[in-house]
C-alpha cells in the first residue's frame, strides 16, 4: 500500500470500508508526520489531535459495528480558518477574533462529518482571507512545501500547505478572488472552486457576499470530485445557495476528453499579463496533449484581466467594508497591515462606483457566457510564475496580483487550478480549467485528462 | 486624491483614529480604491442593471 500519508481520500475510505485500514492507524501516521514538520510549514492554527484521535477511534467502533457514516467514513480533512467548527475558535488568523469559539459547524463541515470524515483542525489563512503573507499577525504564515522559503499561495494557505505535505488527503478553502486556487498553483494539487451557489456559505466569516465560494482542495482530480460530491448542494440558510439537487461530480473523470471543445486563452500570459516563458511553455505543453487526446483546442479572447481585476477589487472592498467597518473603527491596530491598508480601501470606493462596478460585471458574465456557446473549457494560467520567496515582500506583491484567477468570481464559473509541470527551480507551475455554470464535472473531466497525461500527483521533498 | 480630501473621506467614514495612528495605511487605501476605479469601464446605457438582479421570492 501507498505510505500512509500519500494516500488519497477515495482510496483510504476504500480501504477503511474494506477493514484494509484502521482509520485509528491512519490518524496516527498524519498525527505524527504533522507534529514531526509542521513546525516548519505552519499549516495549522489549531490542531485538534485529541478529538481527532477519539473520533477515528469511534469511527474504528462503528466499523466494527458493521456502520458505515458515508463515502468519508474515518477520513481526515483539514479546515480553514475562516470555516466555524463546533467548539473551536475561528480566528481568522487576526487578533480581532482570537478568542471567537464557534458554537456550530458551517453547513459544509457538517457535511462533511454526516459523511464521516474527522476533522483534525483549524488552517492558516490570509488575515480574513485578505491580508497575507504576514508577519504581523498571531499566528505565523504558512510556507510552501516544496521549498519552505517560499510562500504556499492564499489565502486558504494552510489547506494547500498541508494536502501538499500530506497532513491531510481533504482541505476545504475559500476563494473570493482566487484563494482556493492561488496555493493550489503554487502547492502543486488541486483546487477548485466551484460555481458560484454550489456550495454553501452558512458559517463562513464573509469576505464578500457576493465573491464568496468555498472549494475542496486535494491532491487527486478524484478526490476533488470526491469532497465536492459531499459538500455540494442546497442549503436554504445561504441566501446565494442554487436550489436543485447537485448531482454528483465523478461520473464523467473516466470519460476521455475526445468530444470536448476547449478554448485557450493565451492573450492572459500573452499580453495581459506576460507571464514567466516557463509557465508559458507548460501551457502549450497542456494544450497540445489535450488536442492529441481528442480534443479540439481553439483559440479564445475574452475582456481584459486588467480591468476584470478592477471590478473584482471595487466589489470586494466594497462589501467587506460593510463587514470590517466597526473593527476598522474602533481598533486598527489590531488588523495586520495588509489588511488594514486593502480593507480601508472600501471606505473611499463610492456607492455608485460599487454599483457601477456591479453593471459591468453583468457585461463581463455575457462576454464569458459567449465564449462558452462554442466551447465546452477555458484553458487558462492560473499564477503567471511560480511563488515568490515569503521573505521578499516587495515580491509578493509583484507576483500576487500576476494571476488569472479573479474574473471567474466576478463571473461565478466553476474554475480549478492544478499544477501543469516544475519549474527549473522546482516549483510548481499551474493551469486552469474553466467550466460554464454548474458543469463542474466537466472541469473536473478535464482536469482528469491532463492529470493522466501527466503521471499523475508528485510530491514535494519536504521529508 | 489629495491629502486633504482623503483626510476629509476618512473622517466621514469614522477612520479617525486610523488616520491618527496609520495615515499612511490610510493613504494607500485610498490611493487603492482610486486606482481600481480608475480602471473600470463603467456602463453608461442607463438599461445596463446591476449583477445580480433583484429576485422577489422564489417562484412566481
Amino acid at each position: 500500500m501507498t505510505e500512509l500519508h500519500w494516500l488519497g481520500a477515495g482510496e483510504a475510505a476504500r480501504a477503511i470500508a474494506a477493514r484494509q485500514l484502521s482509520p485509528v492507524e491512519l490518524m496516527q501516521a498524519l498525527l505524527e508526520r504533522i507534529g514531526r514538520i509542521d513546525p516548519r510549514l505552519n499549516a495549522f492554527i489549531r490542531l485538534d489531535a485529541d478529538a481527532a484521535l477519539d473520533a477515528a477511534r469511534a469511527a474504528e467502533a462503528e466499523l466494527a459495528a458493521g456502520r458505515i457514516r458515508g463515502p468519508l467514513h474515518g477520513v481526515p480533512v483539514g479546515i480553514k480558518d475562516i470555516i466555524d467548527v463546533a467548539g473551536l475558535p475561528t480566528t481568522c488568523h487576526s487578533k480581532i477574533l482570537v478568542e471567537n469559539v464557534a458554537r456550530a459547524d458551517a453547513e459544509v463541515v457538517s457535511r462533511l462529518r454526516g459523511a464521516g470524515a474527522i476533522v483534525l483542525g483549524k488552517l492558516s489563512t490570509h488575515e480574513f482571507a485578505i491580508g497575507g503573507p504576514s508577519f504581523d499577525l498571531p499566528f505565523p504564515p504558512a510556507r510552501n512545501p516544496w521549498n519552505r522559503d517560499h510562500h504556499p499561495g492564499g489565502s486558504s494557505s494552510g489547506s494547500g500547505a498541508g494536502v501538499a505535505a500530506g497532513f491531510f488527503p481533504l482541505a476545504l478553502g475559500t476563494d473570493t478572488g482566487g484563494s482556493v486556487r492561488n496555493p493550489a498553483s503554487a502547492c502543486g494539487i488541486v483546487g477548485l472552486k466551484p460555481t458560484y451557489g454550489l456550495v454553501s456559505r452558512r458559517g463562513v466569516f464573509p469576505l464578500s457576499y457576493t465573491l464568496d465560494h468555498v472549494g475542496p482542495m486535494t491532491r487527486t482530480v478524484a478526490d476533488n470530485a470526491l469532497l465536492l460530491n459531499v459538500i455540494a448542494g442546497h442549503d436554504a440558510a445561504d441566501p446565494g445557495s442554487a436550489p436543485g439537487p447537485a448531482g454528483s461530480f465523478d461520473h464523467l473523470l473516466d470519460l476521455g476528453i475526445g468530444d470536448l471543445r476547449i478554448g485557450f486563452v493565451r492573450q492572459f500570459h500573452e499580453t495581459d499579463l506576460v507571464a514567466d516563458p516557463e509557465v508559458a511553455a507548460a501551457l502549450e505543453q497542456v494544450a497540445r496533449t489535450l488536442a492529441e487526446q481528442g480534443a479540439r483546442v481553439r483559440p479564445v479572447a475574452l475582456p481584459s484581466l486588467t480591468e476584470f481585476a478592477a471590478v473584482n477589487r471595487i466589489i470586494l472592498t466594497s462589501e467587506a467594508w460593510s463587514v470590517h467597518a466597526p473593527w476598522l473603527r474602533e481598533r486598527p491596530g489590531d488588523y495586520g497591515q495588509l489588511s488594514r491598508r486593502r480593507l480601508m480601501a472600501g471606505a473611499f470606493v463610492s456607492a455608485g462606483d460599487y454599483v457601477g462596478a456591479q453593471r459591468r460585471r453583468k457585461e463581463m458574465i455575457a462576454a464569458v457566457q459567449d465564449a462558452f456557446r462554442d466551447v465546452d473549457i477555458l484553458l487558462c494560467a492560473s499564477s503567471m510564475e511560480p511563488a515568490s520567496a515569503i521573505e521578499d515582500a516587495d515580491a509578493t506583491a509583484r507576483t500576487y496580483p500576476r494571476q488569472a484567477r479573479t474574473l471567474f468570481n466576478v463571473t461565478g464559473h466553476p474554475a480549478l487550478a492544478m499544477m501543469s509541470g516544475l519549474s527549473r527551480n522546482g516549483l510548481p507551475l499551474s493551469v486552469q480549467f474553466v467550466g460554464r455554470y454548474f458543469e463542474d464535472a466537466t472541469v473536473l473531466r478535464a482536469a482528469t485528462a491532463w492529470e493522466r497525461a501527466s503521471g499523475g500527483p508528485k510530491h514535494p521533498p519536504i521529508d | 486624491m489629495d491629502r486633504t480630501l482623503i483626510e476629509t473621506l476618512a473622517r466621514a467614514a469614522g477612520l479617525e483614529k486610523a488616520l491618527a495612528e496609520y495615515p499612511d495605511d490610510v493613504a494607500a487605501a485610498a490611493a487603492q480604491a482610486q486606482l481600481q476605479a480608475g480602471t473600470v469601464a463603467f456602463p453608461i446605457d442607463p438599461a445596463a442593471e446591476p449583477w445580480p438582479p433583484m429576485r422577489a421570492g422564489d417562484r412566481l
